[in-house]
């Protein structure tokens, strides 16, 4: 501590912990709704703090402020012993915070070198400095013990030397305290394992490291901490090594799963006749040998944590991506769409997850939107388009869909989020679908649009459409005859809607067994 | 008060005056400059400019430019660009004259095959950029290169003329209730090509295209089978440009269209100011061709010098598409 000596006044300061990072009562709202309530974590140099928690349960945003993406409306934050402010995601970089997100934030035509040397500051008279740079990026690679070709476009690297580089800019800034999020979730199991290992050479070299995992036995293997947070409040802290992975699934969760009756429903949608049946539906990594069925007029919720390969699957079943292996069949006959175009003259239409860059034409009008689906209508002969008819198509759809507008003319983006989601509904729902499923249909829109939304959805069922739901509010798949839960690409789970509590689901999502519920 | 669907109250309070009158200058700004050079050169010259033949005269020079600069309008709409429809409307002329010559055509299958020239292409512009997924600026450079190589191949470079042109200058010279043919015909186009994008389902697929490609293609939209149809009715244009140049210039010469390509692009985006905000659309390059032209002609009759064209024309394309796009900036702020 000779050196702590010197500086004198600044020893004062330094917390007699020796933590390298403290965030002290943490909070932060959006719109109504609390993300984040007087949450404190610690963290200390060469450990491993593992995050742990349902969606929602606030771990993005905490990272998020700590990023300088978000600010907190109240708490704190200290770094080696300093109180500090972080604005920006450049003040995070200056007091050697990285972060190492799903989304790695690499340039793809860029080499290795170049994408490690972003950031990093290694200019000679204004001028970047090749050669130390190559230095430095050999030297970051000799201490985590494995090297990633530095002359190769990162376009060309696998997954999980993409990431390799992703952390080695981490390094190349001099970072003191990484955090990772998912790293592993594209990884096969060598190179989690190779992952697991160069964790241990940044623990050895004094690295502070925040773990972000859904893999409860990574976790308790990697981490030496664990936080768990819960819908925006901190549960507690552990030690990874008082823990189990159902102990740890108890904190997640809240409390023991238990049975509670969710609805009557008077007609058994399970048994009506199958429309959809997936089997071994394969497109790497993200869905891997996924199976289900789907009957008509079923309501069949997917739940599952977020990266789980719901979208993915989603977009498998539209014909948006190619499906590498397994079958689909609809009513019987195989089903091989090429494009969303032979999805929906098929029968399935798709709400997406992304309302505005995935859903809409954000500067054309409600009537173009909601037409945008059914351009292809049979009763659209020869191929002329009325904007008459389209407003009258558009001017019922407002009225059956409840879209709160002035008119059928006003620009979608305009509207509200929730109206806008409405109209993406509509313009699917007039495309006239028999299988109708929705990506996170619910996100960003308000109570009352909301509940407006599930009434639409359980019409359509009722006149035997069937509905496919993607959630990760595991509250409003209440509204679903059966769940299935999506886990690392497959379907783990299936569960009737009397048994599907919220707190069942995010078990069988954190990959406990039925059995083991039993 | 009953909350009925269609709530007038729904949309925000009632814009302020300021933003209104942002609003209405994006929309009509473009239109306010074509109808303060019509005024004004009428007061000057009322003699020469407001007269019935220097309408028609007007109509007649826009009338290639238009064509061509409508067709490109259909790339723009789909959120690509053709940087090819010069070299296509030289090469149409070039090799519909060859043909004449050589092959003894008329003037009627010379016109088609400018149409079949320039339907493949676009259809070659089409291919490369959706099947290949070249970028259309990349993909057009090159193919539009391809076009000038052929088109030296077929000529040997040089301007290729008829024995006997006067059946052929006809199709550009001739008259038809005292209007030259080439009114006609852009007129006509006008119209089947604002009908195409507005009242089929194809320009439905297009606007939506350009719109957001994402979206369009979740919804069931062939977005790549779009695209090519938009590339093929941009070359369909130039090919027609390009025959209709060679019959008023009496020869083609091998660069003869070159210089429509930058022409049509500024007319193109100049038109997206007219009346919409910022989107292209026909009527709006059919706007900006006559407004670049109304422009040339009121020099010329000022007796203002050939460099006030250029300043006239860049001036122009700077003002409309920059003040429209301040004006819905202001629009929306206030």
């Amino acid at each position: 501590m000779s050196e702590a000596t010197a500086l004198g006044d600044l020893a004062v300061a330094t917390s007699p912990t020796s933590t390298c990072l403290e965030m002290t009562g943490v909070s932060k709202q959006f719109g109504g709704h609390q993300a984040l309530e007087d949450v404190s974590i610690s963290l200390s140099p060469g450990r491993v703090l593992a995050l742990c928690g349902a969606n929602g349960a606030g771990k993005s945003t905490l990272v998020r402020i700590l990023a300088g993406a978000e600010s907190a409306d109240a708490g704190s934050i200290t770094v080696h012993g300093q109180e500090v402010a972080i604005h920006a995601p450049q003040d995070a970089t200056r007091l050697g915070l990285s972060f190492i997100h799903q989304e790695l934030n690499l340039v793809p035509k860029f080499t290795a070198l170049q994408n490690m040397s972003m950031g990093a500051d290694h200019r000679r008279s204004g001028v970047i400095d090749q050669r130390s740079l190559r230095r430095k990026a050999l030297a970051v690679q000799d201490r985590i013990g494995y090297r990633v070709p530095l002359d190769a476009k990162v376009e060309d690297l696998a997954v999980s030397d993409r990431w390799m580089v992703s952390l080695g800019r981490s390094l190349m800034r001099d970072a003191t305290i990484v955090a990772m999020d998912e790293p592993t979730a594209s990884f096969t199991q060598e190179e989690a394992e190779r992952l697991y290992a160069i964790v241990d050479e940044l623990k050895a070299d004094g690295v502070g490291i925040i773990y972000i995992s859904h893999r409860l036995e990574e976790v308790l293997q990697v981490a030496d901490d664990v936080t768990v947070l819960r819908n925006g409040r901190l549960v507690g802290s552990y030690a990874a090594a008082e823990l189990d992975v159902p102990a740890l699934t108890r904190h997640i969760v809240g409390h023991d799963v238990e049975e509670v009756v969710h609805r009557e429903t008077e007609n058994d949608p399970t048994q009506a006749p199958e429309l959809l049946r997936v089997e071994g539906l394969t497109r790497e990594p993200r869905v891997r040998a996924a199976s289900l069925t789907l009957h008509q007029g079923e309501i069949l919720g997917v739940a599952g944590l977020v990266g789980a390969g719901r979208t993915e699957l989603a977009r498998l079943l539209i014909g948006a991506d190619s499906v590498q292996s397994g079958s689909m069949t609809l009513d019987g006959k195989p089903y091989t769409p090429k494009s969303p175009f032979d999805g929906i003259k098929a029968g399935i239409a798709l709400v997406p997850e992304e309302r505005r860059s995935q859903g809409l034409i954000l500067r054309n009008s409600v009537s173009s939107n909601l037409n945008m689906a059914s351009l292809r209508d049979p009763r659209r002969r020869l191929g002329l388009f009325s904007p008459r008819r389209a407003a009258r198509i558009a001017r019922d759809a407002v009225t059956r869909f409840g879209v709160k507008t002035s008119s059928v003319h006003v620009t979608v983006g305009e509207l509200s989020g929730g109206n806008q989601q409405k109209v993406v509904v509509g313009k699917n729902v007039l495309a006239g679908p028999r299988l109708l499923i929705l990506d996170e249909p619910t996100v960003g829109v308000d109570v009352g649009a909301r509940s407006e939304i599930y009434d639409i959805i359980r019409d359509l069922a009722a006149e035997g459409t069937s509905i496919l739901m993607i959630s990760s509010d595991f509250e409003e798949l209440a509204i679903c005859d059966r769940v299935v839960v999506m886990r690392e690409g497959a379907i783990t789970a299936s569960v009737p809607a009397a048994r599907a509590t919220k707190e069942r689901l995010t078990s069988l999502c954190f990959g406990t067994t039925e059995q083991d519920l039993a | 008060m009953t909350v009925t669907a269609l709530d007038p109250t729904a949309v925000v309070a009632a814009p302020s005056t300021s933003a209104r009158v942002w609003k209405w200058f994006g929309r009509y700004g473009a239109l306010l400059v074509l109808a303060i050079l019509v005024i004004g050169t009428s007061i000057l010259e009322p003699t020469t400019f407001a007269t019935w033949d220097n309408f028609i005269n007007i109509l007649n020079q826009s009338a290639l430019s238009a064509i061509i600069a409508m067709g490109l309008t259909f790339a723009l709409v789909t959120g690509e660009f053709d940087l090819s429809i010069g070299n296509v409307a030289s090469l149409s002329g070039v090799v519909c004259l060859s043909a004449m010559v050589d092959q003894n055509i008329g003037v009627v299958a010379a016109l088609v095959l400018a149409v079949v020239i320039g339907a493949i292409v676009g259809l070659l512009n089409g291919l490369v950029v959706t099947l290949m997924n070249v970028n259309a600026l990349v993909a057009t450079l090159g193919i539009g290169t391809v076009a000038v190589g052929v088109n030296y191949a077929v000529a040997g470079g040089t301007p290729v003329g008829l024995p006997d042109p006067a059946g052929f200058i006809q199709l550009t010279l001739g008259r038809f209730l005292g209007i030259p043919y080439p009114v006609f015909m852009m007129l006509g186009l006008a119209a089947v090509l604002w009908f195409i994008l507005n009242r089929t389902v194809l320009g439905q697929s297009m606007q939506a295209v350009g719109g957001n490609a994402v979206a369009a293609q979740l919804s069931g939209i062939r977005v790549n089978r779009v695209r090519v149809f938009a590339f093929v009715i941009c070359g369909v244009c130039a090919g027609i440009t390009g025959i209709l140049l060679a019959s008023r210039t009496g020869s083609a010469a091998v660069s003869g269209g070159d210089s429509y390509l930058l022409a049509a692009f500024a007319a193109a985006f100049f038109g997206s100011a007219v009346l919409r905000d910022g989107e292209f659309h026909v009527i709006g390059t059919l706007v900006g061709v006559i407004t670049v032209s109304v422009g040339f002609n009121a020099i010329a009759l000022v007796g203002l010098e050939t460099y006030w064209q250029y300043l006239f024309q860049g001036l122009l394309l700077i003002l409309g598409v920059g003040v429209g796009s301040l004006a819905r900036r202001r629009a929306a702020a206030a």
